[in-house]
């Protein structure tokens, strides 16, 4: 027994260390974030950045993470993004053209409704090394976004686009021609150009092989190239699974950006992050980042502490929801939908769980969207009822067994909610969910997943038997479509295409959807948005359960910083980005 | 009559030192080398402890009216020694089935609540609703001052109102001792049946491959070189993320409730009978030669025989050695795939995913994170220093007379 | 000698080769192949981009002829290109080995430093206190898990002492003005994941050590020796150790194999750009060239080293001769 006790006093004294260390420090710390600083203050001269997400080869054409996507954001601009307030706005074009300002019309060729709008580029928009961003570039990224030997995922972007034609007199006048005259064809702008000038060649010598062009791209051969960059940034260095460097880029054509170097560092352990943040190691933690829950906990201790650090939550464009498989026997009955969704108690899940950082949810769109509506009268908003559950269950002929789980005949009301594996919010979420309905005497058990597996075969293929709990990411103003419609139910025959993994159907909504596409009017696309609400949450074949918030960390010293909310990241404004 | 004497008197020895000699059996030699290993015994009292409270996990539920699932969430992360009180939820459900169960006798409860002015509902209907609402001194109290035939089941439901963490509440407000005791069964569960599952694997592979020799050795020896030489820690995490629902016989045993735990079993067992093949293999290649197989073989023992009866009692002692380690290695090696999120599922506590659970928060509950490394530190320890024991204490080499 | 291991090279290559086909079988039972995963980033992606891209990707083709086409192209030397990082192979693998092979190295070199003498002075001295305390000692670390030891350390050396980094293996950006300056930098960021890396090795090397040198000097000829008048310290390292020697190289050379195999919770929690790391992320994103190539060099690693200590034996020991 001694030598046992050995080891617990030695870890006991270790701990005890940790903590005393902690306290000691305190008070002799002085408030101005000094902690931060392993290596001296924050200053204009450099800002560490962490994120715990793996990131790929710069190539914007062919990249996938959002990581990359992240971090493209400070070496490269599109035409137009989504600011953090929510409004579509014009970077390297000079304004975004709409019918209304007579740079779009729509024309008729051959019976067919088509778009033709003109976008020009800034006139001191510039690729790193000081040659013009030109049409050349848009039409040259569209040609090698189409290639088939380009493994490029979604093409659907680039193929509603269906000609591109550079005025001969100004190389930075396009005229735009959409194979189909839709309302948001502007959304198509945030594509992402390449250098015609450096990648043209490449393109030409290994175009043909099948990944000859990725391969031979300078965005892999010669990554600190400033030529492959036109925004506020260049990568000066690029370390795969590790860190990316980047330098002011002299030839950007707006604000000169404050930070003479930025490091973007990853830290693969998201419990590593607060150590990584307080020995210095990184300035701030990126929205990819840290967990809620670590969040709140380290939100706690910066204000009691006083560390020098923000936290900030922005409500963001993210749902989180649990799908239900209108397949199931049980679920096809629409009382049971609906007792599952008065038996979630969502003000509690929020204010205990999330310490009211994130907001309940009531439908698939988010307040972050101009198309949000919690008006009663039209979308239909379930209050927690435990009472009113239960009810609903009765009339539906559940009766409540011995063992406290409701039965109808032989059977148990019972369901499988799976989510993904390691993600803890939502694990708890879970746990907590089950606990709720146990209440009300349903069942459920988890079953949790590898997200790969998760996303790429339980809920792709609808193999969750009941209930899948995930969120979507929308953007504003997203025509929910590919989750909403009948043909966007996966099955076998459409090579599992589509996310209504649901198995939704409702040919109002369908009709209702689609119509939408040639709406121009933003009032009339608002009210048909409201209608399809009003099915939606009439139907309940979703539960939704909160709008997820952004998190980032960053030191107080940090000015010009704002989160987004959206898939178009803070780094949109990296160039404003400063210390004072 | 002396040489009577002396005869009996010799008789009487010769019977002691026979008697002696039948004493010192071999499993009482093990026995008193083991005692000798102070470490190793209280590795082993250590064990059995643990084994014991996971075994007794319902009663110690029922005895601490505490249980490893229900929540708590606005009680989250307290530290170890504190008293919460019941959500508001909680206590509405219990008092929703008292009255389902006594419509009769809630009338006569009510009527008393309010005429002595123990609570003040709105409606009448409501004054159970409102007692539940009390602190759980207050509502004792109040169930002394009424006259009813459930008082003690009204006490059973204000009793918890209010809980006792000797260790804290989790993420979810849960208790965490509670967590530890059955999680406590999960892992060290985890860990035995793994150990026992690959002894056998090995122990049959090893004694064919040892025993028959010649293209059936190579086979299965290659084999086992194969898997050891295979990287553990990638070769898991592809097998962990395999869908085994695709393996027929495998989706048969598999429900729901189960998977995540089988599977893990399943996928430590399959990679850790190697070592063990190999032990047996030896000792049975050597044994193979002896003079008592031989005798026995022209006797016309079978093959089964043979292997059974002759060869298994000389290989099970190094076989006890390398079970022993087996059960802390797959333990760490819960807690490792844990970490990678790969482990047992919750809610089901096992030490390795509620240390995973708390690593992200070790700074702002660091008892959620100590508490399960100690645990796996401890038992571990503690069957390595069981092992090497056992190993000492049938060492023949090492014996000490 | 010669014929000896030239056979076992060539059952090492057939085994490289079926175990490759093993891998390859273990990683399309995974659900979920590289297509599904893009599907599942990007709500947009259509019917007809799935199938474009299941063509790309050749996996409408069968297991078996997916396998042939894979062999061929490594056999020609082309080891291909990583899905996830979208840069070939080599260039992933290179700087990934080298970061894992100098972590490896050093923590196996401390752990063999402190664990020899551990272990033999705990057997020259069987069950004295030095004995105990040492195994004590070495129970903790073979039973602590790695991640929690990880985490710990984080916080007392990073966190609140200060002295050593977090995670990461330099400081970056940081230009290096000399090749002693690099190193030093470098070597503040190798302490703290080599310590935890090392604590378990030194558990089982030292353990290991123990019992090999108390079975050494129990031999007859340690008596001899000891006769003889032989100074104490001859006889423990020539005769002693030297027997000793044997079942420390093989599990030295079983140890070496994972070398390349990186340790990928230590690099995951100390933001190691090591090779185990990246084989992790390779098999969740599904980039079969890379994960099939890191399991490729580790497997061929432990089956040459278990080789080599296999050849060692001869040169130690000189009983012992291969026909």
């Amino acid at each position: 027994m001694k030598n046992l006790s050995l080891v617990l006093a030695t870890v006991l004294v270790l701990v005890g260390c940790t903590k005393k260390d902690n306290a000691g420090s305190t008070p002799g710390t002085p408030s101005a974030g000094a902690t931060s600083n392993a290596g001296g203050k924050l200053t204009n001269n450099e800002l560490k950045i962490g994120i715990t997400q793996e990131f790929e080869n710069f190539n914007p054409v062919i990249q996938t993470m959002s990581a990359t996507s992240y971090m493209q954001h400070m070496v490269n601009r599109p035409l137009v993004t989504i600011n953090a307030d929510g409004k579509w706005i014009p970077l390297l074009a000079k304004k975004i053209p709409t019918i209304e300002n007579g740079a779009a019309k729509i024309v008729d060729k051959g019976g067919k409704k088509k778009l033709v709008a003109i976008w020009e580029i800034l006139e001191n928009a510039n690729w790193g090394d000081g040659k013009p961003v030109i049409c050349e570039d848009i039409i040259f990224s569209l040609k090698v976004a189409s290639s088939p030997n380009v493994s490029v995922g979604e093409k659907e972007t680039y193929t509603q686009i269906e000609k591109i034609e550079a005025d001969p007199k100004n190389p930075k006048k396009c005229t735009f021609t959409y194979e189909k005259a839709k309302w948001d064809f502007y959304q198509l702008g945030t594509v992402w150009l390449l250098p015609s000038h450096l990648e043209e060649a490449v393109f030409k010598k290994f175009g043909a092989l099948k990944e000859g062009y990725e391969k031979n791209s300078l965005y892999s051969k010669d990554p600190t190239n400033p030529g492959l960059y036109n925004g506020p940034y260049v990568l000066t260095e690029l370390q795969l699974g590790d860190h990316v460097s980047f330098a002011p880029n002299t030839k950007f054509y707006g604000e000169a950006p404050k930070f003479k170097r930025i490091i973007v560092k990853l830290i693969p352990n998201s419990g590593t992050l607060e150590a990584n943040l307080r020995s210095g190691t990184i300035d701030m933690i990126s929205s990819l980042g840290l967990a809620l829950d670590q969040a709140l906990a380290f939100d706690k201790k910066v204000k009691g502490e006083n560390l020098g650090y923000s936290v900030l939550f922005e409500p963001s464009a993210t749902y989180e929801h649990i799908d239900l498989n209108l397949d199931n026997p049980i679920l096809k009955d629409i009382r049971v939908r609906k007792a599952l969704n008065y038996s979630i108690n969502r003000e509690e899940l929020v204010n205990s769980l999330f310490e009211g950082k994130q907001n309940p949810a009531i439908h698939a769109v988010t307040p972050k969207d101009p198309w949000f509506t919690d008006d009663p009268t039209k979308v239909v908003i379930y209050k927690y009822s435990p009472r009113e559950a239960e009810r609903l269950l009765e009339e539906a002929g559940w009766k409540m067994g011995a063992d406290g789980i409701r039965t109808k005949g032989e059977k148990r009301l019972s369901f499988t909610l799976m989510t993904t594996a390691g993600n803890k919010t939502r694990e708890l979420v879970q746990v907590y969910l089950q606990n709720k309905w146990k209440q009300v005497g349903i069942e459920v058990v988890s079953r949790n997943e590898p997200a790969r597996v998760f996303f790429g075969e339980t809920t792709k293929k609808r193999k969750f038997d009941s209930m899948a709990l995930f969120a979507w990411i929308s953007s504003p103003e997203n025509n929910p479509k590919s989750t909403f419609t009948t043909n966007n139910i996966p099955t076998a025959k459409n090579g599992w295409s589509g996310q209504n993994s649901m198995g939704w159907s409702n040919p109002k909504v369908d009709e209702l959807l689609y119509s939408m596409d040639t709406v121009f009017e933003h009032a009339k696309r608002v009210e048909i948005i409201h209608k399809v609400l009003k099915y939606y949450t009439e139907d309940v074949p979703v539960l939704p359960l909160y709008y997820r918030s952004d998190i980032a960390v960053i030191p107080t010293q940090l000015k010009n910083f704002r989160l987004t909310g959206h898939q178009f990241p803070e780094t949109n404004e990296v160039e404003k980005w400063t210390v004072e | 009559m002396n040489t009577a004497q002396n005869t009996t008197q010799k008789a009487q020895q010769k019977a002691q030192i026979a008697k002696m000699e039948k004493a010192q059996t071999i499993t009482q030699i093990v026995y008193s080398q083991f005692k000798e290993h102070k470490a190793a015994v209280i590795g082993a009292y250590v064990i059995l402890i643990f084994v014991v409270v996971a075994l007794s996990a319902p009663l110690i539920e029922k005895f601490t009216g505490l249980d490893a699932e229900s929540q708590n969430v606005f009680n989250r992360y307290r530290p170890p020694m504190t008293r919460v009180k019941a959500g508001t939820d909680v206590r509405e459900t219990s008092i929703q089935r008292f009255i389902d169960a006594n419509p009769e006798e809630v009338l006569i409860i009510q009527n008393q609540l309010i005429s002595q002015q123990l609570v003040k509902p709105i409606r009448p209907e409501d004054a159970l609703y409102d007692w539940a609402q009390l602190d759980r001194t207050k509502a004792m109290d109040a169930i002394d001052l009424i006259d009813t035939s459930k008082k003690s089941e009204l006490r059973a439901i204000a009793n918890r109102f209010e809980s006792f963490h000797i260790l804290g509440t989790d993420e979810l407000g849960r208790d965490v001792m509670m967590r530890l005791i059955y999680g406590t069964r999960v892992s060290m569960g985890v860990g035995i049946l793994v150990a026992l599952a690959s002894a056998l694997i090995g122990l049959l592979v090893g004694a064919v491959a040892g025993f028959y020799g010649g293209f059936i050795d190579t086979l299965l020896m290659r084999v086992t070189d194969a898997l050891l030489s295979l990287p553990l820690m990638p070769v898991l995490i592809v097998v962990a993320a395999d869908d085994l629902q695709k393996i027929p016989f495998i989706s048969r045993i598999l429900t729901s409730g189960n998977e995540s735990i089988l599977k893990l079993v399943l996928i430590l067992c399959l990679f850790s009978w190697m070592s063990v093949a190999r032990l047996v293999r030896g000792s049975i290649l050597s044994l193979r030669e002896r003079e008592f197989i031989l005798a026995s073989k022209t006797l016309g023992a079978t093959d089964y025989t043979l292997i059974t009866r002759h060869m298994f009692p000389n290989v099970i002692a190094p076989m006890l050695v390398s079970v022993t380690l087996g059960v802390g290695e797959s333990i760490l090696f819960e807690a490792a795939l844990s970490f990678l999120g790969l482990g047992i599922q919750p809610p089901t506590p096992s030490w390795g995913n509620m240390l995973f659970n708390a690593q992200e928060l070790i700074y702002q509950a660091p008892f959620l994170a100590i508490l399960p490394g100690l645990l796996i530190l401890f038992v571990t320890i503690s069957f390595n220093y069981l092992g090497d024991g056992l190993q000492d204490a049938i060492d023949p080499k090492a014996m000490r007379r | 000698m010669l014929t000896f291991i030239l056979r076992r090279i060539v059952q090492t290559l057939v085994v490289i080769v079926i175990l490759s086909y093993v891998c390859f079988g273990l990683m399309t039972l995974m659900p979920g192949d590289p297509v599904e995963l893009m599907i599942s980033a990007n709500p947009r992606i259509s019917a007809e981009d799935v199938t474009r891209l299941r063509e790309f990707y050749g996996l409408d083709q069968p297991l078996i002829k997916r396998y042939y086409t894979w062999i061929s192209d490594i056999s020609k030397g082309e080891l291909g290109y990583s899905r996830t990082y979208r840069i070939p192979v080599t260039e992933m693998m290179g700087p990934a080995l080298t970061a894992t092979f100098i972590l490896s190295i050093t923590s196996l070199l401390f752990s063999l430093i402190i664990a020899i003498p551990l272990g033999i002075v705990c057997a020259l001295k069987p069950n004295s206190k030095v004995d105990y305390i040492a195994n004590l000692f070495s129970f903790a670390g073979i039973s602590v898990p790695s991640f929690w030891l990880g985490i710990v350390l984080i916080i007392i050396f990073a966190v609140n002492l200060r002295w050593l980094p977090a995670g990461g293996y330099q400081t970056t950006g940081l230009a290096y003005e000399n090749i002693f300056q690099e190193l030093m930098d470098k070597a503040k960021y190798l302490i703290l994941p080599m310590v935890s890396l090392s604590v378990q090795s030194i558990g089982r090397f030292s353990r290991f050590t123990r019992s090999a040198m108390l079975e050494a000097m129990r031999n007859d000829y340690i008596r001899t020796a000891r006769a003889k008048g032989l100074s104490n310290r001859v006889v423990i390292f020539q005769h002693g150790f030297r027997n000793a020697l044997i079942p420390l190289i093989t599990i030295i050379a079983i140890s070496f194999s994972s070398i390349f195999s990186g340790a990928l919770i230590t690099e995951t929690l100390f933001a190691y750009p090591g090779v185990g790391r990246l084989i992790y992320s390779s098999i969740i994103g599904n980039d079969f060239n890379v994960a099939m190539v890191a399991f490729v060099v580790s497997v061929s690693a432990v089956l040459i080293m278990s080789l080599v200590s296999d050849i060692l034996y001869g040169v130690v020991d000189p009983r012992i001769s291969y026909k």
